[in-house]
């Protein structure tokens, strides 16, 4: 296994200026490599072009949202539920109300939303985090997931103002930047999910990388729940019979309309592997590490989402308010792709369960978001109001909408 | 006034304004002139030791490194102190202008040929063109490094090589882990004079 970019994040970041005399051995044979992003990637002036695009420094004013590009069914609603959310990623709401919003490269924040009769206060409620993506709330806690570790702010929704110092739940994570950073939820068994990426865009990560485990509250009792995952940047349990689905980041550079991200069931917990680094979107080998092995052997994906699309936050709709159709629906956000001539996507899709493991369809729901080939927006999360009504987290902007139906 | 009295000259001013730099409705291209030039030069071309040029530099890195400074998450106590009182607009304004700056065109003519090949061998090894592009001219978040100040570009560069320079990721200090201080000097050399020098 490669030497992989995080040990001198952790020198870096957190160690400070100690690197300057003890960048030692594995460092030499680091500055050989590209960055992990541009491994295979192929050498043509236009892919040489490519490369991921952080998140804007600044919020988009609120008068500046894209609000009115988007195209929703007959009936639907969007509009702006708060601005100036910089770098606005994952999204939970407390008991309370609260929405918490995190955040990743950009912003390294928890913030707390509050609503007060229409008026939506943004609150940091934690700062100075590595790449904090993944955030879950139980039991009046907010757990944080970064690439390292798992924290829990106690009863936070009782002290917004002066928030609690984080418990450690979890410290044992790998702690590589590559895919490293977290969505979590918890499970229907009152575990919580937590997913271990592919530390690379393509390659054999050994054990340990490349799957989805669970683990008690407190942090023990850890195990496979999926293996051979590259990378799922959103999940849910199907309300119906609890299984986890999850989205899952296809590997980049093969090709501009290959291989497809994918939307997967799990049906049998720890015993299940979906296929990376060998074997990508259920029925294609890979050019490298595919020889020798068969797509047969691997669980194959409920759906196929689009290549490079960057199917992140994905959400059973659980509520009342749009019409029946949607009840038990999976909504997918597509954050869009960076590496990829021809822009799409940034936009939420609709897809219905079959009853029998895979999907019927899948439908566009919100569109509108890709203008001359540029992001207008690009939504990142979602969230089931009790009211019914959907959130949805957009990076590009630093915001957070609002879709509602009828009203 | 000198140049370097010039520049200290305008942070003082800077500092002392306050909030008043915020609120002034002026174009950017004036607030540019009074905040910026007086160390960075008028056309974005520096002629002061270890500040660098920002002719050139792509408005979105322009705009990523006043928003580091701002949050004081880039280690620069002037220019921390500059961009701290500067609104979202401010940042949005400033950037869009450096954004604007032509590029510089001219470079020191002191080349040394030996330690211009050993730069541009390392610029290769090190993959630095699968960023900043070939002709190592930036783009988006990536800053442009052709013609830059060769002494900024050291002082960079040595920065990253020691972890106390991190950007929202540390890349950079990954892409230069293991590459000697002769051969950061080298680099320096190489870029100050770079690929665009020899350009029509």
């Amino acid at each position: 296994m490669k030497s992989f970019p995080s040990k001198s994040w952790r020198r870096g970041a957190v160690a400070a200026l100690v690197l300057a005399g003890s960048a030692g051995a594995f460092a030499q044979q680091k500055a050989e490599e590209e960055p992990f992003w541009a491994k295979g990637r192929p050498r043509t002036d236009t892919a040489m072009k490519m490369a991921p695009v952080p998140a804007f420094p600044i919020p988009t004013a609120a008068d500046k949202l894209p609000v009115a590009k988007m195209k929703l069914p007959p009936g639907f609603k969007a509009e702006v539920w708060a601005g100036d959310v910089l770098d606005a990623r994952g999204l939970r709401q407390g008991d309370k109300g609260t929405v918490f919003v995190s955040s990743l490269f950009v912003a390294g924040k928890i913030y707390a939303v509050t609503d007060q009769g229409g008026k939506r206060t943004v609150k940091t409620v934690a700062e100075k985090l590595f790449l904090p993506n993944g955030i879950e709330f139980h039991d009046g806690a907010l757990y944080v997931a970064t690439p390292k570790d798992i924290t829990r702010y106690d009863n936070i929704e009782a002290s917004l103002d002066n928030p609690p110092k984080p418990v450690m739940v979890y410290d044992k994570l790998p702690g590589e930047i590559p895919h490293g950073w977290k969505f979590i939820k918890l499970g229907p068994d009152g575990k919580l999910y937590v997913p271990i990426g592919a530390p690379c865009n393509i390659c054999d990560p050994g054990e340990g990388f490349a799957r989805i485990v669970r683990m008690n509250l407190d942090g023990s009792g850890v195990e496979n729940v999926a293996l051979g995952v590259r990378n799922t940047v959103g999940f849910d349990f199907d309300p119906k019979d609890g299984s986890l689905w999850f989205t899952n980041n296809g590997r980049d550079w093969l090709s501009e309309d290959l291989p497809n991200d994918t939307l997967n069931r799990v049906s049998q917990p720890g015993r299940q592997h979906f296929g990376f680094p060998y074997c990508h979107q259920g029925d294609f080998s890979d050019p490298e590490y595919g020889w020798g092995k068969n797509c047969n052997d691997y669980a194959k994906p409920a759906l196929l989402i689009g290549p490079h699309a960057g199917a992140l936050g994905m959400r059973f709709y659980t509520g009342k308010m749009f019409p029946d159709k949607y009840r038990g629906a999976i909504f997918v956000a597509r954050h869009g792709p960076w590496n990829r001539t021809l822009k799409y996507a940034a936009d939420i899709v609709v897809a219905w369960p079959d009853g029998k493991g895979g999907i019927a369809k899948m439908e566009p729901f919100m569109t509108g978001l890709v203008e001359n080939n540029e992001y207008l927006g690009r939504p990142v999360d979602l969230l089931v109001l009790k009211d019914g009504s959907m959130l949805v987290s957009d990076d590009h902007n630093g915001a957070i909408y609002r879709i509602s139906y009828g009203g | 006034m000198g140049l370097a009295t010039r520049c200290a000259a305008a942070m003082a001013a800077a500092l002392c304004a306050g909030t008043a730099l915020a609120q002034e409705p002026q174009p950017y291209a004036e607030r540019y002139a009074r905040t910026c030039a007086p160390c960075h030069g008028g056309a974005g071309v520096s002629a002061l030791p270890l500040t660098p040029s920002l002719a050139g530099q792509p408005a979105f890195y322009a705009i990523t490194q006043l928003f580091l400074f701002r949050e004081g998450r880039r280690d620069s106590a002037a220019m921390t102190a500059v961009a701290r009182e500067m609104s979202n607009d401010d940042l949005r304004g400033y950037s869009e202008h450096i954004g604007k700056l032509p590029p510089p065109q001219t470079s020191p003519a002191d080349a040394d040929a030996l330690r211009m090949e050993r730069g541009a061998a390392l610029t290769q090894r090190l993959h630095c063109t699968g960023c900043h592009g070939s002709d190592l001219a930036g783009g988006r978040q990536v800053p442009r490094l052709a013609l830059q100040r060769e002494d900024y570009l050291l002082h960079a560069l040595r920065g990253f090589r020691a972890g106390s320079r991190v950007g929202y990721t540390p890349a950079m200090t990954e892409a230069l882990a293991g590459v000697s201080p002769a051969e950061l000097e080298d680099m320096a050399h190489y870029l100050a004079r770079g690929p665009a020098a020899k350009a029509p």
